[in-house]
């Protein structure tokens, strides 16, 4: 299988230009998180909410009810019948970082993800990937990366990669209605979100 | 003496003054704590007030505000900001948004099971762990994962987040990007002050100090550092009545040099007038710094209000000049009445030494000194240096119709006894409250900043300046104790919003008994091991996991319970630290209100532990205090009073003379009192200082007019001297009289009511008895 080379930001930018989506935006979600204190990964499903302006909020359904708002550099955790936990993210520049890329992306702002991130562009007819590696060390101790598969001008996957190893794929609008593989690996997974590789 | 002589002579005079006052300046420590002004602490409890009031954690707070960016810039400034104040010696401790509790010391870890509230209400059995672990696998999959995840194997019931809830206060402000935000939109900071509250130039150093980081940030665009806070609020204050006091001062001298111009016509009148005075002055601040190393600003104040009655020797030295007569003869006639004012004026300050008091004991030295100084310098050295050729005041034949207008008025007898009848009925009818102790009434604090100070303690959630909530027993540990018993209690009122958040110790630390009913209740490795084991059957988590948890518990059930002293020297140690205090024996826990809404109920705590909980209203503890204090003044003005009517009889020889001086002195300050207080002004400690002041100028003007044997000539003089002294006090002091701040207010006016008093009825009785 020939992956063409990704021909540079210009190419990444139109794409990131062409993936911005008008707040608020919503799309159903499925999100597999392989956390390394647990022996098989969770499985979430439910929806995420761009409100514009790093303002994001995720509601998850199954397997619990939970609703994660991030906004002005907090994360507010609020599940039913229990106080709600709040989080500043200044301990936690990998999450910031995180964050401010997937608002980055959302609103379509390459300047912003450029300040963050390398970014590189691997396509393979209409099908994409973009590889985001943070430019700071000590951001990228904790997110080795970040890669978003698309296809044409939709975003099919989202997957984060973590120093520790872990990691969690989610998998957006009609990835998150596919049947997850069996078994469940972070490899199967980017087969299922048709990652291209460089 | 020839006139370049004389010349040469106010030259060297002025040098000498001048490089005294350089010396002087560079010796001169002000000290502007007020506490050193105030009589030391009768016992614990007052020396708590004191210290309160002057270095407790909420006078020392300063709220600085940042507005006039977009917000993601005022949050990098403001913790630009802390960053630069935490480096800065000025400031203890500063707080912002980005403080995250999540971070205990690692040594105090296995405590957290001590320290927690969660072994009150549950067991480590198999039902709570069950329920612990359910949460801890939904916590895994939100976005805070990353965060708990290493938490995870020693903690999973999330005691230290339990703590650092626990130690977060109730009310914080909206944070953005790590920084605090106000309603308004401005980025909030809190900066605790290393210097007392109570010290207005170290405040004034740390605001500075404040500022000047505050510019030195790069970016700052059109945003704007605003500061509230008690201390803020002296200085502030402080500077404006400065501001006016100079400004009105130096008018007055302005008036009064032409006055002086006009009463004597000559340039080299002018020139020597000011020289007694201004010797005097320094030699009484030479004299403290000898004594004492360094003055306290209210004896500087205070002395120089007092020092006032000096300029009059000068005065009375012109105005009885005679033509062709030198003026060290001149000097010598009136000498022995200036003397006798001297003298008496002096042995009346020495009382100021018996009053126990530190910030007096400096008052009675600087004008003690001062007196002497000015006295001996209007008698050697003015006759040496006035111009030669005086003009002889007596010649003035509208000054001779005005004494024989005075001389011929009717005096009936009955007048002062129905005045004194007059002025007593009128004290017993003011309406106002006799005293003011609320010195910060004397200052007031501009509505508007009162109004911002409000807002953002509001939005800070920052401790009450006024409440305390003391707790009291005899040991660290009861202290602790008496927290937890009354934590029910305040629970209910926080609840009913009778307080925002009360602030008690045993939020840092429990006592040391409750620390070992929980450890009783942890249960040994084989329990848990077989509990958790059950509680984690079909959940996802690795084996072994919780292997840390388990032993951390084990560690946990036979740590020595925490003291205070052991937790005092942990990072959150420094909160408990200034809870926890000794004063004479007795312990005393400290906590901070915030949003104090009714007092009443918060004090009824006293009722269900007596003895032991009481609210703590510094304001009236305070103003206790400065009754206290005024008391003191009070008893050494009687006391001066005494010795004043005694070395005047005995100079004059004579009681019925002394009573001619004194009963108008007297009389005079009732009917000023009783004008001041019909007028609904309520008295305090300046009132005081300038009811003493104007009883000083009675004093010579009562003197003057009861000379005896003088001729018409010289009765002119007299006249002439006292009518200058008189104008020249109502005009500087009815200038300050206009002000619009009420401490220069309060001393401007009874300056110069007594004064108008004092000389009338000088005029009135001194003379009936010629």
């Amino acid at each position: 299988m020939l992956a063409q080379p990704a021909s540079g930001p210009p190419d990444a930018a139109a794409l990131i230009a062409h993936l911005a989506r008008p707040a608020p935006a919503h799309t159903s979600y499925t999100e597999v998180r392989f956390v390394h204190v647990l022996r098989a990964p969770l499985v979430l499903h439910g929806e995420l909410e761009y409100l514009g302006q790093d303002h994001l909020s995720k509601r998850v359904d199954t397997p619990y009810r939970e609703t994660s708002t991030i906004a002005d550099g907090a994360v507010e955790v609020a599940r039913e019948g229990r106080e709600t936990r709040r989080f500043t993210l200044d301990r936690a520049p990998e999450l910031k970082a995180m964050l401010a890329s997937f608002g980055a992306l959302l609103g379509g702002d390459i300047a912003v993800l450029e300040q963050v991130f390398s970014i590189a562009l691997a396509q393979r007819g209409a099908d994409w990937t973009l590889k985001l590696t943070p430019h700071d060390a000590e951001v990228a101790r904790h997110l080795r990366e970040v890669d978003v598969d698309g296809s044409a001008g939709e975003p099919r996957c989202f997957t984060l990669t973590e120093g520790g190893g872990d990691g969690s794929v989610m998998l957006l609008g009609g990835a998150a209605a596919q049947k997850l593989p069996d078994p469940l690996t972070p490899a199967a997974l980017a087969t299922l979100c048709g990652r291209v590789q460089r | 003496m020839n006139a370049r002589w004389r010349i040469v002579l106010i030259v060297a005079w002025a040098v000498a003054l001048v490089s005294l006052a350089l010396l002087a300046e560079r010796r001169l420590v002000v000290a502007s704590d007020l506490r050193s002004f105030m009589p030391p602490p009768a016992d614990a409890d007052q020396r708590l007030v004191l210290d309160e009031i002057g270095e407790g954690p909420a006078s020392r707070l300063l709220m600085l505000a940042i507005g006039g960016a977009d917000e993601a810039r005022l949050a990098a400034m403001a913790r630009a900001l802390a960053e630069a104040l935490r480096r800065d010696a000025h400031f203890d401790r500063v707080l912002d948004g980005g403080a995250d509790l999540a971070s205990l010391d690692p040594t105090l870890l296995p405590y957290r099971y001590l320290l927690s509230p969660t072994l009150d209400q549950h067991e480590f059995d198999e039902e709570f762990l069950r329920h612990e672990l359910e949460q801890r696998v939904e916590d895994l999959g939100s976005p805070v994962a990353d965060q708990l995840e290493t938490l995870l194997p020693r903690d999973p019931t999330l005691e230290v987040l339990t703590l650092a809830q626990r130690w977060t206060p109730a009310k914080v402000p909206r944070i953005r990007d790590g920084a605090w935000f106000s309603p308004r939109g401005e980025a909030l900071l809190l900066a605790q002050t290393r210097a007392a509250g109570f010290d207005p130039a170290a405040q004034a150093e740390a605001i500075a100090a404040a500022e000047q980081a505050f510019a030195a940030l790069p970016d700052r665009g059109a945003a704007q550092l605003s500061i509230a806070g008690p201390g803020y609020f002296a200085v502030v204050v402080g500077a404006s009545t400065r501001r006016q006091a100079e400004t009105l001062s130096a008018l007055g001298t302005l008036g009064f040099a032409l006055l002086l111009l006009a009463a004597y016509r000559s340039a080299g009148v002018l020139l020597v007038a000011a020289l007694p005075i201004a010797s005097g002055a320094l030699a009484g601040i030479a004299a403290i710094v000898l004594a004492y190393g360094s003055i306290h600003g209210i004896t500087l104040a205070f002395g120089f209000t007092l020092l006032g009655v000096a300029q009059e020797y000068p005065i009375r030295v012109f105005s009885h000049r005679r033509a062709g007569v030198d003026a060290a003869s001149s000097v010598r006639g009136v000498w022995p009445l200036l003397r006798l004012a001297i003298l008496s004026a002096c042995i009346a300050y020495l009382t100021f030494f018996a009053s126990g008091v530190p910030g007096l004991h400096q008052l009675a030295l600087f004008t003690v000194v001062g007196l002497l100084v000015a006295g001996a310098a209007t008698r050697w050295l003015l006759p040496v240096v006035v111009p030669s050729q005086p003009r002889d005041v007596a010649e003035s034949a509208l000054l001779e119709a005005l004494r024989a207008r005075l001389a011929a008025l009717p005096r009936p007898v009955w007048l002062p006894a129905l005045l004194l009848v007059a002025g007593l009925l009128m004290l017993r009818l003011a309406p106002a409250p006799l005293w003011q102790n609320d010195l910060a009434a004397l200052t007031p604090v501009p509505a508007a900043l009162l109004a911002r100070e409000g807002e953002l303690r509001e939005a800070l959630g920052a401790p009450d300046v006024r409440y305390l909530l003391v707790l009291e027993a005899d040991s660290a540990e009861g202290v602790l104790a008496t927290s937890e018993r009354v934590y029910p209690q305040v629970e209910k009122l926080i609840s009913a919003h009778a307080v925002d958040d009360v602030e008690l110790p045993s939020r840092y630390l429990p006592s040391l008994a409750t620390q070992r009913i929980r450890q009783s209740k942890l249960p040994d490795r084989a329990h848990l091991s077989a509990a958790l084991g059950a509680a984690l059957r079909d959940l996802p988590f690795q084996p072994g996991l919780f292997e840390p948890f388990v032993d951390d518990v084990e560690t946990a059930r036979t740590l020595p319970p925490l003291t205070p002293e052991a937790f005092e020297r942990s990072p959150f140690g420094a909160r408990l630290e200034a809870m926890l205090v000794e004063r004479g024996g007795r312990w005393f826990g400290l906590a901070a209100l915030s949003g104090v809404h009714d007092p009443a109920a918060l004090a009824a705590l006293d009722a269900a532990d007596p003895g032991h909980v009481r609210l703590l209203d510094l304001k009236t503890a305070s103003e206790a205090l400065v009754a206290q204090y005024r008391t003191r003044i009070l008893a050494a003005l009687g006391v001066a009073l005494l010795l004043l009517c005694l070395s005047v009889a005995l100079a004059f020889r004579s009681a019925t003379r002394a009573w001619h001086v004194i009963a108008p002195m007297s009389l005079a300050t009732l009917l000023v009192l009783a004008v001041l207080r019909d007028f609904g002004v309520s008295l305090s400690l300046f009132h005081l200082v300038a009811l003493t002041l104007a009883a000083g100028l009675g004093l010579h003007y009562a003197l003057f007019f009861e000379r005896r044997s003088i001729d018409a000539a010289e009765a002119r003089r007299t006249l002439h001297g006292t009518l200058v002294c008189v104008a020249a006090a109502v005009f500087v002091f009815g200038l300050l009289a206009a002000s619009t701040v009420p401490v220069l207010r309060a001393i401007g006016l009874t300056v110069a009511l007594g004064v108008a008093f004092h000389f009338c009825l000088s005029v009135f009785m001194a003379q009936r008895s010629q």
